[in-house]
């Protein structure tokens, strides 16, 4: 004969919920920055320019981009000031962008006549990996034929790398 | 591409990087090669192909990196950009990234490891081929040694000669030395009687000086010389000497007549 104790226990449970968190971190393959910042050159009372004949620079912006066909880029020029003195009357604004330099002419040699306009802003197919450099010309010229006042101004091209 | 890169022979190159403007109408279809030969052989050492297609607009610059991985220099041969098509390039740069080992030949520094202190290379001389003064007739080899012999005649001769002269100059100057030193102690001496004397006459003022204070009182001085003795008998002893002297004088007197 065999005794066989068993023992019971009784366990008390509450309810309970536990939230985990799961992060990732993703680099984006396309990356923006500036390489050059413009300036404006001032060939009249009323007009402030990036073009080099006037005095001015253009702004160029590099896309270096490290995954084919997954990206596009799309820049707008100035279409206002950031900051400037007060104005006297509209601005009317007038830009362009255009492909300066590429790193695979094979690649991305047509970029600029593949180019999209959409509105004041240019977009642009990324289909190889690369950098390539954007040159932004902006052109500022103040209503009714009335001057600038005296002082810095300052206006902003927005560049945009966005995901197919 | 030797005269492109620097002088140390530990050179490798690891990037080239390339830009130039396309120039080419927007139709045209342009290959642009880019590259350097491979000095060590055939083919080359890169060669990058650049294919602007109809569409791509003139004035479009290319900035291309081409990652090599350390090639060495000798490997190098020349670069070239070579353009096919309608078009060309403008402004074109090449630039070549580059390190270097100092010690890639261990006799470049001294701090290689496994340098070794270069031995001059000393050329072998076969004597045979040797000028020989003994084979050579034009020289007169005893009259050589007798001028031999001459010369070293003289020789000894000019030699001794100094000799003698330096003994010379060493007696001179030892005399000198010594009548230097007699002529020391004689001025020694007279200034030490010269010092001698003036303390003399100093002493001696010294001892005068207590006469020349004293005064002596005037007034009349009277003979105080008084004879206490109303005669003055002769002197006995003084008689006897004076006849003794007389008597002396007159025995010589008398030795002249005899």
């Amino acid at each position: 004969m065999v005794a066989v104790a068993v023992a019971s226990t009784t366990a008390i449970s509450f309810a309970n919920a536990e939230q985990v968190p799961i992060t990732g971190t993703v680099q984006s393959r396309c990356i923006i920055q500036t390489d050059t910042a413009g300036t404006y050159g001032n060939p009249n009372a009323y007009t402030l320019t990036t073009a080099a004949q006037d005095g001015g620079d253009a702004a160029v912006v590099r896309y270096d981009v490290s995954l084919a066909d997954a990206y596009y880029a799309e820049i707008t020029p100035p279409t206002a000031f950031s900051s400037a003195p007060n104005l006297p009357d509209q601005v009317t604004w007038a830009g362009s962008v255009s492909v300066k330099t590429v790193s695979d002419a094979t690649g991305m040699g047509t970029y600029e006549a593949d180019k999209l306009e959409v509105g004041d802003t240019d977009r642009y197919d990324l289909t190889a990996t690369g950098s390539t450099w954007f040159a932004i010309e902006s052109t500022a010229t103040m209503g009714g034929n009335k001057a600038f006042a005296g002082g810095t101004y300052t206006a902003v091209a927005e560049a945009v790398c966005i995901a197919k | 591409m030797p005269d492109v890169l620097p002088e140390p022979p530990g050179l490798d190159i690891d990037t080239v990087i390339y830009n130039y403007t396309i120039r080419k109408e927007t139709e045209d279809s342009v290959d642009v090669y880019v590259g350097n030969e491979n000095a060590a052989g055939t083919g080359y050492i890169f060669r990058e192909h650049d294919q602007w297609r109809p569409g791509s607009l003139d004035g479009t610059e290319i900035n291309k990196v081409i990652g090599i991985g350390g090639i060495h220099r000798d490997q190098w041969g020349d670069g070239f950009i070579d353009v096919e098509g309608n078009g060309s390039v403008e402004d074109p740069r090449v630039i070549y990234t580059y390190r270097v080992d100092p010690c890639y030949n261990p006799q470049f520094d001294p701090n290689c490891p496994g340098y070794v202190t270069p031995v001059p290379d000393i050329p072998e001389v076969n004597l045979d081929d040797l000028y020989n003064a003994l084979e050579d007739e034009n020289v007169d080899l005893e009259r050589k040694t007798e001028i031999a012999q001459e010369q070293n005649e003289e020789n000894l001769d000019e030699n001794e000669k100094k000799k003698k002269e330096e003994e010379e100059e060493q007696k001179r100057r030892y005399r000198l030395e010594k009548m230097m030193s007699a002529s020391d102690a004689a001025a020694l001496f007279a200034e030490s009687q010269m010092i001698k004397q003036m303390n003399e006459i100093a002493n001696m003022q010294a001892n005068v000086n207590g006469y020349y204070s004293k005064s002596i009182p005037g007034g009349v001085y009277r003979d105080s010389v008084q004879l206490a003795d109303t005669q003055l008998p002769d002197n006995r002893r003084g008689l006897r000497n004076n006849l003794a002297q007389q008597k002396l004088h007159q025995q010589m007197i008398d030795e002249q007549y005899k």
